[in-house]
Formats: structure tokens, sequence, C-alpha cells
């Protein structure tokens, strides 16, 4: 049932088969299938160490998987002519601190093939840096470096989005700008995979994939997952969905140790 | 101040280090290693044997003096060969010249006039005047020998000879350059090998700590295009500081005294026999060889101070061997074939040969150590590429 919910209409634009990822003994991602149209936001919520990060690495063809495969329009990740098509935001700043706001633009955009300058403005007055072009990173706020990675990562106009975590950091106004923007991507087709474990992000996303120990263990609308959960809250849902209660605890006393008691965060 | 405090910060460095292998390899490993390195380079220098040439101009007594200088060879202990006489200095240079000879003799016409007026005979010696150090063990050796030789020609009873007058001359470069001169080509090869080495293993540790390797490999861009783009990047300044380093040692500028700052000369002076070009070349191919070995090693750190604990591991043995201190010949046979394994062995004797010696782009030695080193920086690059593919477990 989970990730074959919906009939596609067209053809995905992102697609996991049987998708894993193991590091030694630790599986970070066990065996995920996924199919995201084009179009759409996704939201992709998970405590720290659930395997989001290493999912989106998985798809955007940084990572060989251990098992299955990942496609991105079609064609089979790791490829680097699909990466034409990605944009892929890190968790951490991925910037030259040494260069400038404009410079580091500037290589991004040439690796990418868009040289021009019409296209380095345009990200820039997105992101509103137009104003600090000159000014090197290293003298930008958190905020601002997260500006930049974003607009170094839109600067080829890529039809598949991956962020991961795209507004720590980041002031309340400028989120809801970011938002915005995500959504004017998505309406131009673009589509958009957001790693997040801010639940509060979840409801601007079209649809979401609650991510757990490596698998997807819930996936719809936040008012599907809701009513599926029977509870108001997002996180209370992710909860119940983990087989925990709404304060952290395990449902049914586990077997073995004790779990610590706290947020979901404590996952490992 | 309290006691505690201190042990707290004493303890907590400790702590540091017992979890850094590396840290403690390198204070405890590595002096070791280097000092071993050391003591045996010095102490089991290989013993030569000095070729000797010698230029016979005083006909019948010379005669004399070099069959008594050939039953003084036959003594393994005297390490002396002959290896030839020759009918003129000419002849004596060309062999040293082609390395079949280590020193030249020269016996004059005048002996045996200057012998029995009781003067003291001037004999020429020639080296070819590019390493002062191991010239003058030579030199030594010889005049030991020829001190034999002389006790012996005297007839029983007779009066000792006065000891000859030497005459020092040189193939290469004057008898009286000095270890500057010598060493000049050394520090155009090691310099830029050390310092381009350390700057892009930190740039590039940069890269793939700060997350912006991975980054890159989000882009279509492929790791060959990576790594020819810092070989590169990194090459111009290469080039600049190879530039700027031959420009101060080829020339010499004096500035006049300007009043309580005396006159002093900036830069070295030392003239280059060959084509400075054929050197500089040399270096850069060292250096494009560094670049890609710093990409390569910065796989093996975490951290800046690593890529520093590399240095004795990497440049150190390079220092010892590459035959910037002791020519490669005279070390013990099995650091013979590691210093045939360094980059840098091959730049300093071509470097030696060009600037030295004047060797242009016909002699085989200047042709070879061009290919390895060529070959070399292509090893580099491809182990650098190799590297970065790990990165994309």
């Amino acid at each position: 049932m989970i990730g074959a919910g919906v009939a596609p209409m067209a053809r995905p634009a992102v697609e996991a088969l049987g998708l894993r990822k193991a590091f030694g003994s630790i599986t970070a991602v066990d065996g995920i299938d996924l199919a995201l149209e084009p179009g759409r936001i996704y939201g992709m919520l998970g405590p720290n160490g659930a395997g989001k990060t290493t999912l989106i690495r998985l798809l955007a063809g940084l990572a060989r998987p251990t098992a299955g495969e990942a496609r991105i329009l079609g064609t089979r990740m790791p490829s680097r002519e699909a990466l034409a098509s990605i944009g892929y935001m890190p968790q951490s700043e991925a910037i030259y601190p040494e260069l400038s706001v404009g410079e580091n633009l500037g290589f991004f955009a040439r690796l990418e093939g868009r040289a021009g300058k019409a296209a380095i403005d345009r990200v820039l007055d997105l992101v509103e840096l137009s104003g600090r072009k000159g000014a090197p990173a290293l003298e930008l706020s958190g905020g601002m470096r997260r500006r930049l990675s974003l607009a170094c990562t839109l600067v080829h106009e890529p039809k598949v989005l991956f962020l991961d975590e795209p507004t720590v950091g980041v002031d309340p106004a400028l989120r809801v700008q970011f938002w915005t923007h995500f959504r004017r991507l998505a309406a131009a087709g673009t589509t958009i995979l957001v790693a997040s474990h801010v639940m509060d992000e979840a409801d601007r996303c079209d649809e979401l994939l609650f991510v757990r120990d490596g698998k997807v263990i819930g996936r719809g609308t936040g008012a599907e997952l809701r009513q599926r959960a029977g509870v108001d809250d997002l996180e209370a849902a992710f909860l119940i969905m983990s087989g925990l209660d709404p304060e952290g605890r395990p449902i049914a006393p586990a077997a073995g140790k004790p779990q610590a008691g706290g947020s979901a965060d404590g996952a490992a | 101040m309290s006691l505690s405090r201190i042990l707290a910060v004493a303890r907590r460095v400790a702590q540091g280090f017992r979890r850094d292998e590396r840290t403690l390899g390198l204070m405890f490993v590595a002096p070791l290693v280097i000092t071993g390195l050391l003591g045996w380079v010095m102490r089991d220098q290989t013993d030569t044997v000095v070729d000797v040439v010698v230029v016979n101009d005083a006909g019948l007594i010379g005669d004399r003096i070099v069959a008594a200088l050939e039953t003084a060879a036959a003594d393994p202990a005297n390490h002396v060969a002959i290896a030839g006489v020759v009918a003129d200095e000419a002849a004596a240079e060309a062999s040293i010249r082609d390395g079949s000879g280590d020193l030249a003799i020269v016996i004059p016409d005048d002996l045996l006039a200057a012998v029995t007026s009781g003067q003291r005979p001037t004999l020429t010696v020639i080296s070819a005047g590019i390493e002062p150090a191991a010239e003058a063990g030579n030199f030594g050796t010889l005049q030991s020998v020829m001190a034999g030789v002389a006790a012996e020609l005297v007839p029983p009873g007779g009066t000792p000879p006065l000891l000859p007058k030497i005459e020092h001359e040189t193939v290469f470069l004057s008898p009286d350059a000095d270890q500057v001169d010598v060493f000049a080509p050394i520090f155009l090869g090691f310099f830029g090998y050390f310092f381009v080495y350390i700057l892009t293993g930190i740039s590039f540790l940069r890269e793939r700590v700060g997350g912006t390797l991975e980054r890159l490999l989000a882009t279509p861009v492929t790791r060959g295009e990576i790594v020819l783009g810092y070989s590169l990047g990194f090459g111009i300044f290469a080039t600049l500081q190879v530039l700027l380093l031959s420009a101060f040692i080829l020339n010499s500028v004096t500035t006049p005294v300007l009043g309580p700052i005396p006159a002093f000369t900036i830069g070295l002076g030392v003239s280059s026999a060959g084509s400075a070009w054929i050197a500089i070349v040399m270096a850069l191919l060292l250096s494009i060889g560094a670049v890609n070995l710093g990409i390569f090693l910065s796989t093996f750190a975490r951290t800046e101070l690593q890529i520093m604990q590399f240095i004795p591991l990497v440049i150190v043995p390079q220092g010892l061997l590459s035959g910037l201190l002791w020519p490669v010949e005279r070390l013990p046979d099995a650091l013979q074939v590691i210093a045939h394994l360094l980059p840098l062995t091959y730049a300093v004797e071509g470097l030696r040969a060009v600037m030295l010696k004047g060797a242009d782009l016909s002699s085989n030695v200047v042709q070879v150590d061009l290919a390895v080193l060529a070959g070399v920086a292509l090893i580099f690059v491809l182990l650098a590429s190799l590297t970065i593919k790990r990165e994309v477990v």
C-alpha cells in the first residue's frame, strides 16, 4: 500500500525500486519503493539518522545503492547526463568561503554549462542577495549562506530538486519566501523533494513521506496521515506510525532494554 | 590556580592524543624512522672506487708513475682504479664529462726537471666540479695513494721528494664554485614540490571535508575535469613560483648604500650552464605531480594537521634520498632502489645535468628525466582522480 497509492498520471520524475544502502552492518536505506510525480512538492519527514540524506544521495546518484535502483526522469542513476537536470542542496552549505557570492554562483553555473550573467542575476534576485554579489561568502550570515547555497542549486533551472533541510537557520520571513518560490517552481513542472525534521513545514508540501529506520512508514497528504493516525498533530501521527505513543514511548513495552524516552530525534 | 583544572586540561590533551593514532605515530615513530634512515645513509655509504684518468706528459718518468699507480690500484684497500691513460687534458675532460672518470691527474712534462733541481713540481688535478663534498673525498683518496707512489719511486736511501703543488681544475663549474651554485638546481625542484604539495593537499582537503566536493559531484563535472582543473589552476601559480625562484637564483642585483642601510645583494647570481627553460619545464612537471599527490593524500587526512603530518613520510625521505645531500650512487644498495622510485631523484639529476653540466634535450639523462617526471605526473593525476571516485561510495 505504501508508495503505490495513486496511479501515476505521467511518467514519474523520481523513482526508487527496492532501494537499499548498507554501510557495513548499518542499513541506512532499507528497501524503499517510490514514485514521485512531476510538478509536486514532497516532504520527507523523519528524525536524524532516519536515512533521509542517504535516500537523497542515492536518488541524486551521489551514492551507489547496495541493491535496487533509482531513476531520475527515466534514467537509471548514477548517471552524469541526468545530473544536468538535478539540483541538489546539501545539508551543509557547500560554498567556497574565499570566493564572493557572484563568484560562487558563477562557478556552479559554469559547471552546469550556464555561464550567462542573466542566469546568475535571476537566482541572486530570487534569494535577495543581489546587493551582496561582491561580498566574500565568508562574511555572510548563516541565513545568507543558506540562500547562496540555494541559489547555486537553482542556477541551472533543474527539473528535479533535492533539498536537504533547506530552511535551517533561515528566518521566518525568508522561509515563507523560500516556500513561495518552491511552489512557483513546482507549478512550472519541477519536482521537489524536501527533507526536514521540522514538522511545521510539512503542510506546505503536496504529499508527505514519513521515514524511519531507512523505511517509508507512511505516505499521503498531511490530512490523510493525521486521519490515518487518528490525531490532529503531525508529530503525534509520526510517532504513532513509528509504533510509539504521542509522548515517544513504545506503545507495547519493547523486549530487551527499555527504550529511552524523549523526542523522535533521539532515534539512531 | 587549581591543580584539578590543570590536570583536567592535561587529561583532555592526553585523551585526544590517545585517539589520534596518527599524531602518536608522528611523535614516536617518525623520529625513529628518520633518524634511522639518516644513520643508515651516513654510515653505510658505499665505498666507491675513484676512477682516475692519467694524462702523462712526462715521458719515461711518467710511465713509472703510472706503473706505480696501477700497482697501487690493484690493492682494493686503496679504492682507486685507473680508468685510462690518455694523451692530453681534453681527452681527460671528455672522460669526466661522460662519467667514465671521476678525477684526472696531469703529470707535467717538467716533472723531472723540477724534481732534479729541487723545486716542488706542480700536478694538475681535474674534477667535475659539481659535487664539492664528494669530489673533496675523491681528492683525498687520490692524494694518499700518490704519497705512497712517490715514496716508492724514491730509491732506498734517497731524499724524500718534495710534495708536489696541486692545481685544481674543474670541468663544469669554476673550481671556486660554492655550495650555493651546486645546490641551486635542487632549490628549484625541492621547494616547488614541497609548497605545492602542502597547498593542494590542504585546499583539496577543504573540498572533501567542507562538502563542496560532494556538491561538485552533483553537477555534470567529471573527476578527470576536476583533477585537470586543479592541476591547471595550481599549475599557473606553480609556474609563477618557479619563474620567480629561478629569477632569484640565476640573477643578482646589488642595491646601493641607502643612508643607514648598507649595500646588499638580492638574488643568488648562480650561473646556469644550460637552458633555463628545460630546467623550468622539469620543475613544472614536478609541481604537477605534487598537485596531484596533494589531492591523492588528502583522501587519507581528515584535518589540515594531518596533511602536515604526511611531510615526514612524503617529503623527508625524498630530501634524504634523492641526491640532494649525498649522491645517489653512494647510498646503500637498498636505498638506491628506493631513491629510484622517488620523482625528486629524477628532478635533481635532470636539473643538475641542465644547470651545472649544460645538458640539453639531446642528452640521454635529460630525456629520461623529463620522461620519468612526465610519467610520474600522469600517474599522480590518475591516482588523484581515482580517489575522487571513492567519495561517491
